[in-house]
């Protein structure tokens, strides 16, 4: 066998493009198979119920407004007049519902398309997000002009994110306050907690309209759920909030009111986590 | 390398242990080769491919199998107040990417670069502190630095008589003594006791590094001492490098003053390189250019292996019972050899194999059980082909070349699995040409095509994610 090393030079060569291994196919993120998103077992039941009152009353009320109209056209009309407004309520609400998951699942996109580096998907989630968003109203132009992703994601930051977040942080003080005054004045320790989990509801959903999201009960329990997930991540800052806590609780009118009750310092920690947890999972963009 | 103090690692110990308890681990990866080893091209890689997998991509499909998957996103860690500068590692990607690409040129400088591994937890242990302090992130350190200064690190334990013995020894041996011939006469003819003449010093310095200048680029030798000699770094020529080895029983004031010089040049690398940056990793790759070292010919291959020798003796292997007890010193090592695309996918198991001799040869111990030898190419060039060569068919490789544009099959020659015999070095100095690197998106979305990369970063660091 020859040994030496040496360039084949043949004479046919010919200034060739550069080389295509196909590398950039062979590495194309492998979609995760699609979750079939099947109906759970509570949720068919859940939808059976909802149909049944609904469908059935509405079939009872048709019938009813017929029986009306039998009895006197005023009558039908007035009665066909009252159903229309119930169950115009009803769809209202409904359609509100909708948009304030789809809102949820803008968001959701967005951040998915940052995490991809998608830039041009990711640009057009945060155009959509800004445009309702009114913090976010100053820096919409410097957002469509943003050429890159991680320009596009650091104008976010300093600008309408910081805002949304200082916001969300004021919410969640004004609530570790409240919180703390219940406490004091409220007789059983069960109000207490009753108290304390229907402001802290509350406070998503009000952490969730900063951010510009509107959730309905679905979407309300849908961002409950992420903010729980999201609780774990705040609570590595603990240290942020032990100083929030300091300064709510060393308020001279609350430490009048409360004096160093070790149940409302909790509550009021609760709500500052909350608060912190509620604005990451509401943000268009994962926090780093 | 003087050993740290056992406080200082104690404490470096402790607290690695407290950022492994919150899931925030610090590991710093030192890149070890000799020059034109292919570091910088090496690391860019590394950047471009972690990256691109944060992002999903399959670019290293064996480091994501060790991590079981849980890879969740890679991010360069925002530079901060460094006063190092920082490893370029887009720019490196940009340049090889443009029409018409560049490869990186020889590394002047030190440079730094942290990736954040997001990673998501194991074990339940890790998903509870997960659910306080969120995800697992490994930030892994890497360094660039010119090729050169790694064989300073063999100078720190040897006076300025040793040093000179043993240079010299290697000077006037074969092919060495040719390219510095002028060098070696001009010092057997000092007289012994020369006075400190500056002009001297000047003299003796400029034939010295002309000699090993002629060797590293012109005979591909690589134990060449002092590495600013080759390559003085940003700060340039300092008079402290101007000394050389003086022949034994030499003893007056040129001597001296050469002592002082050799004494000053170490303690200013000791403080501006080694000291910061080499003191304390905890994983480490050596690249080496086996082929290179098998073309230069018999000589160059032998010092190639000499060299890697007293590099692995210098270093800390992490096996004493203090390391063990303060979890300091180097836990896993590495030995690559690069360019494994300049032979065709038959014969890198050889290049592996060979790289195992070239390596082991001399240092049977740092080569354990669990150390991975690998051919690797950093940079994917060419591809497979065939080729008729005296009448008979050879697998060869093909690539675009540098030179010309054109694309052009290579025999790489035969690749022994060890060092060969007397008979194989009668083929001529060869130096395989430059490739252009294939197409490439700039952005570094789809990373760098590579052979094996993957696995040795798994063998690597596969066990920290």
């Amino acid at each position: 066998m020859p040994r030496g090393p040496r360039v084949l030079t043949e004479e046919a060569a010919r200034p060739a493009p550069r080389l295509d291994l196909g590398w950039d196919q062979a590495v194309v993120p492998v979609a995760p198979p699609p979750i079939s998103r099947r109906w759970s077992a509570p949720a068919l039941a859940a939808m059976g119920v909802l149909v049944l009152l609904l469908g059935l009353s509405a079939i009872d009320v048709a019938g009813f407004v017929a029986d009306q109209f039998a009895r006197g056209a005023p009558l039908g009309w007035l009665t066909l007049g009252v159903a229309a407004l119930g169950y115009g309520l009803i769809g209202w609400a409904g359609l509100r519902e909708l948009r304030g998951l789809a809102a949820l699942e803008s968001v959701e996109r967005g951040r998915e398309a940052v995490a991809r580096g998608d830039h041009a998907a990711a640009r057009r989630a945060v155009l959509d997000w800004a445009a309702r968003v009114p913090a976010a109203a100053p820096t919409l132009p410097a957002l469509k002009q943003a050429s890159d992703l991680p320009t596009l994601l650091a104008l976010l930051e300093a600008g309408p994110l910081a805002a949304l977040d200082r916001q969300a942080v004021a919410a969640g003080r004004a609530a570790a306050l409240q919180s703390l005054a219940a406490t004091a004045v409220v007789p059983s320790p069960a109000l207490d907690g009753l108290f304390i989990a229907w402001r802290g509801v509350r406070l998503v959903r009000e952490v969730a309209a900063i951010h510009g999201l509107r959730p309905g009960v679905a979407g309300t329990l849908k961002l409950l759920r992420r903010t729980l997930f999201e609780a774990g991540a705040v609570a590595a800052a603990d240290i942020a909030i032990n100083a929030a806590v300091t300064a709510v609780t060393t308020n001279p009118l609350v430490a009048s009111v409360v004096g160093d009750a070790a149940t409302g310092a909790v509550a009021a920690r609760r709500m500052l986590l909350l608060a912190r947890a509620a604005s990451r999972a509401c943000r268009i963009v994962t926090p780093r | 390398m003087p050993l740290l103090t056992p406080i200082e690692d104690a404490l470096a110990g402790m607290s690695d242990l407290a950022r492994a308890m919150a899931g925030r681990e610090r590991v710093r990866l030192a890149v070890t080769g000799l020059s034109r080893a292919g570091k910088t091209v090496f690391l860019t890689s590394v950047v471009a491919n972690l990256l691109a997998a944060g992002q999903g991509a399959r670019t290293l499909p064996a480091l994501e199998a060790a991590a079981g998957g849980r890879l969740r996103g890679v991010r360069l860690v925002p530079a901060g107040t460094e006063a190092t500068p920082r490893f370029d590692a887009p720019g490196h990607l940009a340049a090889l990417a443009a029409d018409p690409p560049r490869w990186p040129g020889r590394t002047e400088d030190l440079s730094t670069l942290e990736l954040e591994l997001t990673v998501s937890p194991a074990s339940w242990l890790g998903q509870a502190r997960g659910m306080v302090m969120g995800d697992r992130r490994v930030t892994l350190e890497l360094l660039d630095y010119p090729g050169e200064w790694l064989l300073d690190l063999p100078m720190l334990e040897q006076g300025f008589e040793e040093w000179s013995r043993e240079t010299l020894a290697r000077l006037r041996v074969g092919r060495r003594a040719e390219a510095a011939a002028e060098f070696l006469a001009f010092v057997d003819a000092l007289p012994p006791r020369a006075t400190a003449e500056e002009a001297l010093a000047r003299e003796g310095f400029r034939l010295y590094r002309a000699a090993l200048l002629r060797l590293r680029d012109e005979m591909g030798f690589r134990f060449l001492q002092p590495g600013r000699a080759l390559n003085p770094g940003p700060r340039g020529e300092a008079p402290l490098l101007w000394f050389f080895p003086l022949p034994e029983g030499h003893g007056g004031g040129l001597a001296d003053l050469l002592r002082r010089r050799h004494a000053a040049y170490l303690a200013d690398q000791r403080a501006a390189f080694f000291d910061p940056f080499f003191r304390r990793f905890h994983r480490q790759v050596v690249l080496v250019d086996a082929l290179g070292a098998l073309h230069a010919g018999e000589q160059a291959f032998d010092d190639t292996a000499e060299a890697l020798a007293a590099i692995a003796a210098a270093l800390r292997q992490g096996g004493g019972w203090m390391d063990l007890l303060t979890g300091q010193g180097v836990r896993r090592v590495g030995f690559a050899a690069t360019k494994a695309d300049h032979v065709p996918a038959r014969a890198r198991e050889a290049l592996a194999s060979l790289m195992g001799d070239l390596v082991g040869r001399q240092t049977p111990s740092v080569l354990g059980a669990e150390t991975p030898v690998r051919a690797i190419a950093a940079i994917r060039c060419t591809e497979d082909t065939s080729a008729l060569l005296e009448g008979r068919p050879v697998a060869a490789v093909r690539g675009v070349l540098m030179r010309d544009g054109r694309l052009t099959p290579v025999y790489p020659g035969e690749v022994p699995l060890r060092r060969p015999g007397p008979e194989f070095w009668d083929a001529p100095y060869f130096e395989m040409p430059a490739f252009q690197p294939p197409r490439l998106l700039g952005d570094g979305a789809a990373g760098i095509p590579h052979l094996g990369l993957d696995a040795l970063l798994a063998a690597l660091i596969g066990d920290l994610l």
